[in-house]
């Protein structure tokens, strides 16, 4: 399997005369490169290729420069990554020049950042354990509310339980 | 037999109004088609011949919220999908239920990240919790009978608030 | 509006857009009309925001994301092994095909062999997996044009395979039986005679299946010339599978780049050239077909030996060694905690599911959990084609038009 590294530019119009060729572009989808190292674009996209008749296999990665990442749009040569490069948007936020219709694909239009970039947390939300009354503690070193009632508390700080 | 039976014959029976009202009410339940993942196929399934869900009464899955009754939130909910899926609870009319299928419309799953409400239960008032991912047949099944013998035994004859509480 | 819709009756513009840009003329008798998210007939959650003359379609857009589950996001946050149940939940009618190419994008980093009964049992559940999956589209596609007993039909013989999955994987869904070096376990005692039993008695029931609707005086009327995908269209828009060798284009990745199992086996790839609904109906029935002939085969040449990669480094050691073994608990204790590290480096897989070329972008810094999955759904792209394909007719044929693609939405979303 060939790989290329290429600009925005050479990705048109490397993109054009593979399309000539005969190559079909399976996957387009974006890399954060953040905590990889090596290279100095931090977004690129990276794009999967096939030519049908040789069964070649061809990797390309565009760098997107810039602030924001900005590539040329490629959806007018292969018209498959009209929404590859809306997904790219969504969750990656690189901007392309030229595309007929970028805006958000997965996410509502409302949200703010984009998911998928390293520096944008996984989300979780922590586990929630309910609050038990013979537990609660306000503050630290402050005796449980129980324990002030006169039950007993023992090692684990567990009271009102008969044993 | 006395009482009204008595004079009238064997043609009548005499029950309590809100016994006969629980009773029909358990005995048609219709839902709401809302499939939303994985879990949809296994509600599908349910209905099909194998399980088949209209021996409860339960076959006639409306697509329109205003005919139905109990809403099987069948499959992950994303953030975009919520307000959709409220909007959808608020157009079905009173009485009405929600059971919550599958492990991510209850409690988000093993999906714990930024595009999936964590539990329904914080969008809607939930009847029913039914785990797995995704539930079999059997486990659905079993869920909504325990629907219908909490309906049976009363104890929803009062409306809920817009809170869901009631 | 006649501009608007010249330009989009072929689908792509004269800059070869897709054209599908949001600019609706008030002045226009044209109508803008919402579908879905909830709806019948949308297969899930999908969204089509539709502009009408009247009852014809002028464009059609489909808007998606209610079933976005963050899973790529998700899947960083596990480890390799721990993905595996993320990417199944995926195309979950395809839990299968997710499973495979997943680990085998995953195998070609850590440069590992697979074991050949690995390789057949992989192969065999994938193909009955097609099977099962192509039954829920005949299910519901009948459904939608009023069949209701293709519905009962298709489920019924659904279980009977989700009956074989469950005695293999122990679960009738999102199996997470796939995983990178292997099958998690061996195939159970008197597999082949549950097998046998479901190979026996499918191909009786596809003929059921084709007398009921493949000369249906209605179900013609509904499907043939309904939703014509040109072969221009198809190449150009990206879609694979069924969609694309129903509008003539003969490629199929088992056939044409085979991997694992599919090498050096024969076996016959539907096509049809009318491009319509009725075309893809044909092609999926015929595959179906040619699915229960690949599956004897495999079945038939299960060879014996292990069924997953043995290294240690990549699979616990079995529970017996732990007693005996100080090297096996240290070995143990890493996988479990820990999980395998996979070599830096990216690679793309690439298998044939039901629904077309899946594809899995897996880039490793040499940690424990992927730097990033990106998994190419065939449902996601072949989406794109639903704009062209529903230009230009009526919208009660819309309903049939999707229910051909066969879109199945957590995969689109992810």
């Amino acid at each position: 399997m060939e790989t290329a590294y290429l600009s925005g530019r050479e990705w048109t119009e490397r993109a054009r005369s593979l399309r000539e060729e005969g190559w079909r572009l399976s996957a387009y989808c974006g890399v954060d490169r953040l905590n990889l190292g090596g290279g100095e674009v931090r977004f690129e996209m990276v794009a999967q290729l096939m030519q049908p008749e040789t069964k070649d296999l061809l990797t390309i990665h565009v760098g997107a420069e810039g602030d924001p990442p900005t590539i040329p749009s490629v959806s007018g040569i292969f018209p498959t990554v009209n929404f590859m490069e809306r997904e790219a948007y969504d969750l990656y936020g690189i901007r392309f020049e030229g595309h007929p219709n970028l805006r958000r694909l997965l996410l509502p239009d409302e949200w703010e950042g984009h998911p998928l970039r390293k520096d944008y947390g996984v989300g979780k939300v922590p586990l929630q354990f309910l609050p038990q009354p013979f537990l609660q503690i306000d503050q630290p070193g402050q005796a449980p509310d129980a324990a002030e009632a006169g039950a007993e508390v023992d090692d684990l700080g567990q009271s009102g339980r008969a044993r | 037999m006395g009482g009204l039976e008595g004079s009238l014959g064997q043609n009548f029976i005499t029950a309590r109004l809100d016994k006969l009202v629980d009773w029909s009410r358990r005995s048609s339940l219709w839902p709401a088609t809302f499939g939303l993942a994985c879990c949809a196929i296994e509600m599908m399934a349910t209905t099909m011949p194998r399980h088949d869900l209209s021996r409860f009464g339960m076959e006639a899955f409306r697509a329109s919220p205003r005919q139905a009754d109990v809403l099987i939130v069948a499959g992950r909910l994303s953030q975009k999908m919520a307000p959709v899926f409220r909007h959808i609870y608020d157009q079905m009319m009173e009485p009405k239920w929600v059971i919550s299928m599958g492990a991510c419309a209850s409690t988000g799953g093993v999906f714990n990240n930024y595009a999936l409400v964590q539990g329904v239960d914080q969008i809607v008032p939930v009847d029913i919790y039914v785990p797995g991912c995704p539930p079999r047949p059997e486990m659905l099944i079993d869920g909504i009978m325990l629907l219908h013998e909490r309906i049976k035994n009363g104890e929803y004859r009062v409306r809920r608030t817009p809170e869901g509480v009631g | 509006m006649s501009k608007t819709f010249d330009r989009l009756v072929s689908g792509i513009d004269s800059d070869g857009h897709g054209a599908y840009v949001e600019e609706h003329d008030e002045e226009s008798n044209s109508m803008v009309i919402n579908m879905g998210p909830v709806h019948p007939s949308t297969h899930g959650v999908l969204r089509l925001l539709l502009e009408l003359d009247g009852e014809t379609v002028l464009r059609c857009e489909p808007i998606i994301g209610y079933l976005h589950t963050g899973m790529e996001k998700e899947c960083e946050d596990q480890n390799w092994r721990g993905a595996v149940t993320i990417v199944t939940r995926m195309d979950y009618l395809a839990q299968f095909a997710n499973e495979q190419v997943y680990s085998m994008a995953v195998e070609e980093l850590l440069g590992i062999d697979l074991p050949p009964r690995a390789v057949a049992i992989r192969c065999m559940i994938a193909e009955l997996n097609r099977l099962s999956s192509h039954l829920v589209w005949f299910g519901t596609t009948g459904l939608d044009m009023g069949a209701m007993s293709a519905m009962f039909y298709g489920f019924r013989e659904r279980e009977m395979i989700l009956d074989f999955f469950e005695m293999v994987t122990g679960l009738r869904m999102n199996n997470g039986y796939i995983i990178p070096g292997g099958v998690w376990v061996d195939l159970p005692d008197g597999w082949d005679a549950a097998l046998e039993a479901i190979l026996d008695v499918m191909p009786k029931r596809l003929d059921e299946y084709e007398a009921l609707l493949n000369e249906n005086p209605i179900f013609l009327e509904r499907t043939s010339g309904v939703g014509v995908l040109s072969r221009d269209d198809a190449l150009a828009l990206g879609a694979t599978g069924p969609i694309a060798r129903a509008s003539g284009v003969d490629w199929d990745l088992r056939r044409d780049m085979p991997y694992e199992g599919y090498e050096g086996v024969t076996f016959a790839v539907p096509t049809a050239t009318s491009g319509d609904v009725y075309g893809r109906y044909r092609v999926r029935m015929a595959e179906m077909r040619e699915t229960l002939e690949l599956i004897r085969h495999f079945a038939d040449n299960m060879p014996e030996g292990d069924f997953k990669n043995m290294d240690p480094k990549l699979t616990p050691p079995p529970r017996s060694e732990l007693n005996r073994s100080m090297e096996a608990v240290i070995h143990h204790f890493k996988l479990v905690t820990q999980g395998f590290t996979v070599p830096e480096g990216e690679t793309y897989a690439r298998v044939e599911s039901p629904r077309g070329e899946l594809g899995c972008y897996i880039v490793s810094d040499g940690g424990t959990s992927p730097y990033r999955c990106h998994v190419r759904d065939p449902s996601f792209v072949n989406l794109q084609a639903l704009g062209p394909m529903a230009q230009g007719q009526l919208i009660a044929d819309l309903i049939a038009t999707i229910a051909s693609t066969d879109p199945i939405m957590g995969g689109v979303d992810r």
